[in-house]
């Protein structure tokens, strides 16, 4: 027995060998100089990788002295191989990101490939890190031990935390030193990421919530497709309109939420309320949760009483889980990123038609005083490389930042475009006409006024805040508590997280 | 070896099978799931009554999955990684639990007692100082961080003592006696009576190692050296998750382990009667 | 081999209480023996040092500690987090819920195993190909297997609620309702674990002596008969290590939470070893987590002497 063992071992052994040799190994391809890496140890995969093919295919065919003004042409072929970088002396830096699918096999590469070619100082080589908070925890051990990127990609609620930990070197002072020019920037997007009036971060990548809905299930219950539900009121009457019973089983549900905290807090800023104290954080730091005044507490009867009324589904806290039910056409009207939104029009194709609309807000008065708050990433420096790596970081973040490379960036991942003249590009254009329904996230972005509310809360123990306010939810819809004391207790919860936090910090 | 079969009625026979076959159905239903995901369009994915038969084949989502993560470098990664920390884990846990089984030492329960400790303690709790241990030797991007960290295991030592355990004792006594070491005894007598328990820690370590996520993520950014299930992880876009091309990307590091499973499976299994102590 | 003596425990160590005199020669050969064990034991040892047992005094020690979000200690606490713990009812269902866990899936797993790796064994033709499908999910990992699950278990269009529609019952809210989402947890993990505690019983199945059923046959015994007092009890070592590791296994369970109901709802699925991994990974709340991993550690390793202790003694090593 032991004899066939070692044959199948010695047989995984080759064929990994050859798998190694066959896999795209771009950054030991004998041509590239890049080869002075930490060697590995074991001697199969460096053996195995000479044989590979230089990964040359890989680099653009744009000419080499490409400015940001000559629009990425979408590869042909497009691979997830990074080119190696030109020539040794290059400041090569490390970009951490968490984009996964087509965000990260494909369109990130390609926008490194093309700022590597569009010049001779630096290199950027992009690196998954897994999920936000994967990615997140790596830079947290990676700074007790000098491991970190120079341009470093994080979730919105990550702010405070970054600012207060003192690790990041502000894009502000970047912006000032060269005066480079923010007025075509979204005002909304900046608000989001300026902290004590300065800009820390980058905004990269950028989202808000819609509505969803099927307009063929709004015709086939009388209801206008053309005409969305706006206020609350209105989204509840459609939700029993649009609910559809065979006998005492639902088919249809008019309406579903995931249990997702980032919706409540939309629904909190569009009604105009403050999740924390010293204005959602804005004026100094927070030190108490504001979230269970009575707008909050509205909302939460506003979900409950749809809930009870057996016309709004729970398919749980997973979102997919909800896109799958409104996919599969067993709800009508739903809420989620406008990241998905593709996702959604390519799924439901030969199926129905998807309508978008804005979040739907408590009356018609708050569509003229607020809206909603910005959601996604962005991109941070790191303040603990080496000056040259910190001045490539910023030649990088100007250079996705370009009209042309946010046109391509908005077009490959149905993020916004952070930048207002990226819809003039042509590529936005036709990506805009040939998805009409993300007009409305444009004019939703738009129309937002800049307040506290809708700049969002600050707080360093956002995630806990979260999953707070899910629990809550679910004690609120399971008929444990009342919206009332839900949030009275998720509210004391989050306080106490908010004042260790600042003890720790040694804010106090 | 294999027993002869037993003659049954047929009425029996067919009903054994019969169980045999809802049995493996159920078993197997999840990963039938996998397959039949991986083969299914965008829009077919989510629909009522679900999709049970991928008659369309949609083979575009293995192009799809292979496109947005460099799969097969990483699997040949991973299983590199996953025979070094298996070798590693089958002589430490060889030696450790010939110790427990046939020398009489003091503390030998407590000691062995410490052995079972290192089962219980959850990861939270040493990756961290790990990691910056792993740094500090200059191991990031290497396989000696992705294996040596691994190479020692409760589980195996505890799997290996039981069945060195059923060896009698008197065969121990008698061959030390006749002035045989311990490590000729365990060499020409232990290790081809355990093969079978060997065989379930190789293929058992094997597989923990294949299916790491976390400390490879944290030691490694070389894409080089990345291993498999961070490549999942790289197809699972959170606002645009499509089932399909996650599901595409399991079967593409699903068959391996399969394969390596059903191969390895037979030696595994086999003669414990033959291999069991005749003398 | 001989079946007529079974030894109930190969420890020939003394019982306490009744210590032999010790003469120096003895303590000599002691020192020796010693000595020769230690050269067998010491590469794990080394390795388990490095690697586990340093970082976990490092982890007691944070655990006395409020730390700031990357994981520094920040202030001295003593013991305020573990008083914490048992002051807060999110602990005390968290370990109510990891017991909970433990009881639904060490028995279902062990019972079904035992099914399965009875079945494997038949003696019939094409029997080794239903060997490997009831030893298959080894190669499973759990994630994958999360991921399958969370298509399988959507309320509205996954398969398995399909199916029972189709028989014409009520359908399961599997992990939507605080009642159901943690057996709905608890079958992904069995399901996961099925295939290694097959494949471990079946091989020690194939290691009976067949002159052992042959007697029983000659007896008349009927096949009821034979596996409960043959195959039972020449599997009890086996058994025996299957509930321990099961249940340190369960006791751990994070992934298909982690992918199937982060914990929820209403906690009912916020396992102590997901609780660390929250407080740790996401709320960056090491000290505490610190505290719930030694809590964690604490309780395993009270179980695991227990079943040393107690249950190892009605054990066959034979």
């Amino acid at each position: 027995m032991r004899k066939s063992l070692f044959s199948i071992m010695a047989l995984l052994v080759v064929a990994s060998m050859l798998l190694a040799a066959c896999a795209p190994a771009a950054t030991e391809a004998p041509a590239a100089p890049a080869a002075t890496e930490a060697a590995p140890a074991a001697p199969a995969a460096t053996e195995a990788a000479p044989a590979a093919p230089a990964a040359t295919e890989a680099a653009p065919a744009a000419p080499a002295a490409a400015t940001n003004t000559v629009p990425p042409a979408p590869p042909a072929n497009p691979t997830a191989t990074i080119a190696p970088p030109k020539s040794e002396s290059v400041t090569k830096i490390a970009f951490w990101h968490s984009m996964a699918g087509d965000i990260g096999g494909k369109a990130i590469p390609q926008m490194a490939n093309d700022f590597n070619a569009s010049q001779d100082t630096c290199y950027v080589e992009p690196i998954y890190q897994g999920s936000y908070d994967d990615s997140l925890n790596k830079l947290k051990a990676g700074l007790q031990s000098n491991d970190t990127p120079a341009v470093m990609q994080l979730f919105d609620i990550a702010t405070r935390l970054m600012v207060d930990l003192d690790v990041v070197t502000p894009v502000q002072n970047y912006i000032d030193a060269e005066s480079y020019d923010v007025s075509d920037l979204e005002p909304n997007v900046l608000a989001y990421y300026t902290v004590d009036g300065k800009q820390y971060s980058m905004p990269f990548n950028t989202s808000t919530p819609l509505l969803y809905y099927n307009k063929d299930m709004f015709e086939a219950a009388g209801l206008d497709p053309e005409n969305p539900p706006r206020t609350f009121a209105e989204f509840e009457e459609a939700a029993a309109a649009l609910t559809q019973k065979d006998g005492d089983k639902t088919t249809v549900y008019g309406a579903a939420f995931a249990i997702y905290g980032w919706f409540f807090e939309q629904f909190l800023a569009v009604s105009g309320g403050q999740y924390v104290d010293n204005s959602n954080g804005r004026e100094g730091h927070a030190t108490k949760a504001t979230f269970n005044d009575a707008k909050g507490v509205a909302i939460l009867e506003w979900w409950k009483r749809m809930y009870d009324a057996g016309i709004m589904a729970n398919y749980g806290r997973t979102t997919v889980d909800t896109r799958n039910a409104f996919l599969a056409g067993q709800t009508a009207m739903f809420i989620d990123s406008t990241a998905v939104l593709r996702g959604m029009i390519e799924g439901s194709a030969g199926k129905f038609e998807v309508g978008t609309a804005f979040l739907p807000r408590p009356d018609e008065a708050a569509y003229e005083n607020y809206g909603t708050i910005i959601g996604g990433g962005s991109l941070w420096m790191i303040s603990n490389r080496p000056q040259e790596e910190q001045d490539c970081a910023w030649e990088f973040i100007k250079f996705q930042a370009a009209p042309a490379n946010q046109a391509y960036w908005h077009t490959m991942s149905g993020y916004f475009p952070i930048r207002k003249a990226a819809y003039d590009e042509q590529l936005d254009k036709d990506w805009v006409a040939k998805y009409p329904q993300f007009a409305t996230a444009v004019d939703q972005l738009h129309g937002t006024k800049i307040n506290p509310e809708t700049r969002g809360a600050l707080i360093g123990v956002f995630p806990t805040a979260r999953q707070t306010i899910e629990t809550a939810i679910e004690e609120v819809l399971a008929g444990v508590s009342t919206p009332q004391e839900a949030l009275d207790k998720a509210a004391e919860a989050v306080t106490l997280a908010i004042e260790e936090y600042n003890i720790t910090m040694g804010l106090q | 070896m294999n027993q002869p079969v037993i003659r049954r009625p047929l009425w029996l026979s067919v009903l054994l099978y019969a169980i045999l076959i809802i049995a493996s159905i159920i078993v197997l239903f999840p990963i039938y799931t996998a397959f039949n995901i991986s083969l299914l369009s965008d829009s077919e994915l989510a629909s009522y009554p679900p999709k049970l038969f991928p008659f369309g084949f949609h083979f575009e989502n293995f192009a799809r999955a292979l496109e947005q993560a460099p799969l097969a470098r990483y699997l040949a990664n991973s299983v590199i990684q996953s025979l070094l920390v298996m070798f590693g884990q089958l002589i430490t846990a060889t030696l450790a639990a010939y110790a427990f089984a046939f020398i009489n030492f003091k503390w030998k329960n407590v000691l062995f007692l410490v052995f079972l400790a290192t089962m219980m303690i959850p990861w939270e709790a040493t990756i961290i100082p790990n990691y910056l241990l792993v740094r500090k030797l200059g191991w990031t991007d290497t396989f000696q961080g992705l294996a040596v960290p691994f190479m020692a295991t409760g589980f195996g030592t505890f799997l290996l003592r039981q069945f060195f355990l059923k060896i009698p004792k008197e065969l121990h006594d008698a061959a030390i006696i006749d002035g045989a070491s311990d490590l000729r005894f365990l060499t020409t007598v232990v290790l081809p009576l355990g093969r079978p328990a060997l065989g379930t820690l190789a293929v058992y370590s094997f597989l923990q190692t294949y299916n790491q996520y976390l400390w490879p993520l944290l030691i490694t950014n070389q894409p080089t050296m990345r291993t498999v299930q961070i490549g999942i992880a790289l197809l699972q876009d959170e606002e645009r998750f499509m089932f399909n091309t996650v599901m595409a990307g399991v079967v593409i590091i699903l068959i391996p382990t399969i394969i390596l499973f059903i191969f390895s499976n037979r030696q595994l299994i086999r003669g414990l009667t033959a291999g069991a102590v005749k003398g | 081999m001989s079946t007529s003596k079974i030894e109930t425990n190969r420890d020939t160590s003394p019982p306490v209480g009744e210590r032999p005199r010790v003469t120096s020669g003895m303590r000599k050969r002691a020192a020796l023996t010693f000595g020769r064990a230690m050269l067998f034991l010491a590469p794990s040892l080394i390795l388990f040092i490095t690697f586990v047992f340093v970082p976990l005094v490092r982890t007691i020690s944070l655990s006395t500690y409020l730390t700031d979000p990357i994981g520094r200690p920040a202030k001295f606490v003593a013991f305020l987090q573990y008083e914490r713990l048992f002051s807060t009812p999110a602990f005390v269902n968290s370990m109510t819920r990891s017991i909970q866990f433990v009881l639904y899936t060490v028995p279902t797993l062990i019972i079904l195993a035992l099914a399965l790796a009875a079945l494997g064994n038949l003696r019939m033709r094409g029997i080794s190909i239903f060997r490997i499908i009831f030893s298959i999910t080894i190669a499973v990992s759990g994630a994958t297997a999360s991921l399958m699950f969370l298509y399988l278990y959507h309320p509205s269009i996954g398969a398995i609620n399909y199916f029972i529609s189709l028989l014409g019952f009520p359908t399961v809210p599997w992990l939507i309702s605080d009642k159901t989402a943690l057996i709905a947890v608890a079958i992904t993990s069995v399901w996961l674990q099925l295939g290694l505690n097959t494949v471990i019983l079946i091989a020690a199945m194939q290691g009976i002596p067949e002159e052992l059923y042959e007697s029983a046959m000659i007896d008349g015994a009927g096949s009821w008969h034979r596996f409960r007092h043959i195959t039972l009890p020449m599997l009890s070592s086996t058994i025996f290590f299957l509930v321990v590791v099961d249940m340190l296994a369960s006791f751990q369970t994070f992934t298909p939470i982690d992918i199937l109901t982060n914990g929820g709802p209403l906690d009912s699925t916020n396992l102590l070893v997901f609780s660390i991994y929250r407080e740790f990974y996401f709320n960056g709340k090491y000290g505490l987590a610190a505290a719930q991993s030694v809590m964690l550690f604490l309780i395993m390793l009270v179980l695991t002497i227990f079943q040393f202790t107690v249950v190892e003694r009605r054990v066959f090593y034979e």
